[in-house]
């Protein structure tokens, strides 16, 4: 038996399209060969030279000659050619092995005695076969340059020393640093002291923001669902307001009602005797005062998600539990509370994760103020992620930025991954009927 | 006759301005497997709420064992209840809904273990304790919720159609096992169900209501032999009820023609409801009958043909194993203790007109 698929193998994989013309394929093995001709004549070397530029991120710095500026090689812009670069010859590499395969197949369907199919009949059956993928393919290219570049780039960026004042192109070149920035962050005593004292507050701030309105709003809905309440629908309708207006605006307005000096609440308040509340100012109410905005605007999610379940709790268990002697409190705790649970322990862990991030509460209440001396870049109520804005939008700290927001990824990656596989409620999600 | 247990006293119960209950006595013995029967609507559940105390009555007192209880709440009556839907605490297991009552009363543990598995072997769920309530079928729930029930010891166990959820096979398995467990446990049943088959199958009294008054008191013999009126008739099995007047003591008349009958007691020439049941008529040939008519409908109902026959302008329905051609002429003939008769009920209508 003749090996043709071996043959046809190997001589596509010394060029492109010699396997389908051994494999009397005429028209495809000229296609392939020209897409290689094409590939080597006018893509090779600038993908050769963008995969230089993104090993040595430039090597001509910018200089002023008499003057006059003489533009030197522009790093960043190197870095991102050299992604796409990467990417365009990965790409080519998955179509050179395709057609390989291709070579193969068709050189085992002549073994087999089948006359190999011509180019109109191969380019049917491709359109058959690879329907789905043609139609995926666009976005799944777009998602290559849009997402995942960025993604990779931004990533990268960690590796570097891409900062202001003396690593800023294009005056200045960017180096490779390799984990210089993940030691610095944690051994540099001005950004290891911020980054944990914004940590700890991030964590502080996420689990009692997300738990504080949580069981408010289990609070609300407990009472507007209990038995002598009238007119449910108004007092649902009422509390459900903050949640319904854009978080910003109420935010901003908020900003405005807290404001140390002419804010309405410190005017009410000397109004009545009382002395003004540094609402903002203050590095312990100012994080109070976050809590208690977050608390206004989030309680009516968890209430209205918590009346759902309520209602589907039959009021037979109720009176089940009456017969047995429950009283108000011990049905609370012991059919109320862990059915509420049951089911909505998801949210609570999704709602941290939210608060992690939570960066346009911070942000537009308090603009991470007021500022700690003794942080880089931030103060005493920023977040991680407010924190990282100001390292990139005010400072141009993208190295330090980019090690901060790998960080902050893998934490939120875990506690998502933790919810899902690990939440009861995930498992036995039918349990309420 | 063993003491009363509970007695209701002029009960009454509005929702809205429509009376659910109205104005009902009712005494139940200890001991007793008594069932309320009637249609959805009928003020059933109603009476067994307040009974265990989830409905305040309007006016009407409702005395336990001579006390009256109106004011108590449901867990110092003694009195349990089973719900339609189990109302098994679906977070705990099979242990921990057993348990829950006596956690409450803070019973030590061993007694409890010892309590509850007692209880398992009463319902024949032994092992079972780990389990998931949601793992178990339709009918081993219901023995949870029952063993939840009986775990308190209570005087009275009150069940709001608990084998509604069940498949018939199993129902019937169920309605057996209530009875057994009635009668070893020694409690008072009080058993509501829109099952007349049910209620006659399980029940030492049945009580028949309808809205919201008490049609008739009695053994399920008596209810379904001697109906007191055209509804408890009309509810209990199929019937003919026919319109007639009671000529004198022992003769009724009814269909053109007179009857002897075993009724006495009424008014001369009063108008009067008369009920033949269907498996009572016999069907003989045409000269035979005491009346004559034509069959119009056959239809097969396992165990016996059910036929409608037609004479003088009304439809009789008959029970029979023999079945009649369509359109054959026959006759129809009764005993005298075969015909019942009733009061007749003045409707709203009538009572207008």
């Amino acid at each position: 038996m003749v090996r043709y698929s071996a043959k046809a193998g190997v001589l596509s994989a010394i060029f492109m399209g010699l396997g389908q013309l051994y494999n009397r394929q005429v028209v495809k093995g000229i296609l392939f060969l020209l897409a290689e001709i094409l590939y080597i004549i006018f893509i090779l070397p600038y993908n050769i030279e963008s995969i230089r530029g993104l090993i040595t991120l430039g090597d001509k710095p910018q200089e002023i000659v008499d003057g006059k500026i003489i533009q030197g090689d522009h790093s960043i812009f190197l870095m991102v050619f050299g992604i796409i670069s990467v990417i365009v010859l990965l790409l080519f590499i998955v179509f050179y092995l395709l057609n390989i395969r291709d070579a193969i197949a068709v050189g085992k369907q002549r073994e087999h005695g089948r006359v190999p199919a011509g180019f109109i009949n191969s380019l049917k059956t491709a359109s058959e076969k690879g329907f789905p993928y043609l139609f995926l393919s666009p976005a799944v290219i777009l998602i290559l340059f849009i997402t995942v570049v960025p993604l990779i780039f931004g990533i990268l960026i960690a590796f570097t020393n891409y900062s202001s004042p003396d690593h800023l192109p294009p005056r200045n070149l960017v180096d490779w640093v390799g984990f210089d920035n993940f030691i610095n962050l944690f051994k540099l005593s001005t950004f290891s002291r911020t980054f944990f004292g914004v940590a700890l507050w991030t964590v502080v701030w996420a689990v009692v923001s997300s738990v504080t309105a949580f069981f408010t709003g289990m609070f609300f809905a407990v009472l507007i669902n209990s038995k002598g309440v009238a007119v449910k629908k108004f007092w649902r309708t009422i509390f459900i307001l903050p949640w319904a207006m854009p978080g910003f605006i109420s935010i901003l307005i908020m900003r405005n009602m807290f404001n140390g000096q002419f804010g309405p609440i410190n005017k009410y308040l000397q109004a009545i005797g009382l002395g003004a509340v540094p609402w903002l100012a203050d590095k312990t109410w100012a994080k109070i005062t976050c809590l208690l905005v977050n608390l206004w605007l989030a309680f009516p999610y968890y209430m209205a998600m918590i009346s759902g379940v309520l209602t589907s709790i039959s009021n037979e268990l109720y009176e089940a539990a009456s017969i047995e002697g429950a009283n108000a409190v011990k049905q609370f705790t012991k059919i109320t509370l862990p059915i509420v649970m049951y089911s909505t322990a998801p949210l609570l862990i999704m709602g941290i994760a939210h608060n992690f991030n939570n960066f346009n509460l911070i942000y537009l209440l308090t603009m991470g103020n007021p500022t700690n001396t003794s942080y880089s870049y931030a103060g005493h109520t920023d977040i991680l992620l407010s924190w990282l804005y100001k390292l990139t939008l005010d400072q141009s700290q993208f190295h330090m930025a980019s090690v901060v927001s790998i960080i902050i990824f893998v934490i939120v990656a875990v506690m998502s991954v933790i919810n899902f596989s690990y939440t009861k409620s995930f498992r036995e999600e039918d349990m309420v009927q | 006759m063993s003491r009363k247990i509970i007695e209701l006293k002029n009960l009454t119960k509005s929702y809205n301005g429509t009376k659910a209950v109205d104005n009902i006595n009712l005494f139940i013995r200890e001991n007793e497997f008594i069932t309320l029967l009637g249609p959805s609507g009928c003020g059933k559940t109603t009476t067994l709420r307040m009974i265990g105390g989830f409905e305040n009555p309007d006016s009407g007192d409702i005395l336990f064992e001579g006390v009256r209880i109106n004011d108590l709440p449901p867990y110092k009556r003694n009195i349990n209840t089973i719900f339609q839907r189990y109302a098994l605490f679906t977070h705990m297991n099979v242990y921990e809904n057993i348990a829950f009552g006596l956690r409450i009363k803070k019973t030590p543990k061993d007694e409890m273990d010892r309590r509850i598995k007692k209880m398992l072997k009463l319902v024949e769920l032994e092992g079972f304790e780990k389990r998931h309530v949601d793992s178990l079928s339709g009918g081993q729930q219901q023995r949870v919720a029952i063993a939840r029930a009986l775990v308190n010891e209570p005087k009275v166990l009150l069940l709001d159609e608990p084998l509604a959820a069940l498949d018939l096979k199993l129902r019937k398995e169920m309605q057996i096992e209530l009875m057994d467990m009635q009668k070893n446990v020694g409690i008072t049943f009080i058993y509501v169900t829109h099952d007349q088959e049910e209620a006659l199958t399980m029940s030492d009294t049945v009580v028949v209501m309808n809205n919201g008054v008490i049609q008739q008191v009695g053994s399920p013999v008596d209810i379904y032999n001697e109906p007191k009126n055209r509804f408890v008739a009309d509810f209990i099995g199929e019937s003919n009820i026919l319109e007639g007047v009671m000529i004198e003591d022992y003769l009724v008349e009814f269909a053109g023609k007179k009857f002897k009958c075993v009724d006495k007691g009424f008014q001369h020439n009063e108008p009067v409801d008369v009920v033949i049941r269907p498996e009572d008529i016999d069907v003989t040939r045409r000269e035979d009958g005491l009346l004559e008519g034509v069959v119009t409908s056959v239809v097969f109902k396992g165990v016996h043909y059910e036929m409608l026959v037609e004479s003088n302008g009304f439809e009789y329905m008959i029970h029979s194993t023999d079945m009649q051609e369509v359109g054959s002429e026959v006759g129809l003939t009764f005993g005298p203790e075969d015909i019942h008769v009733m009061k007749r009920e003045v409707t709203e209508i009538e009572k207008q007109g």
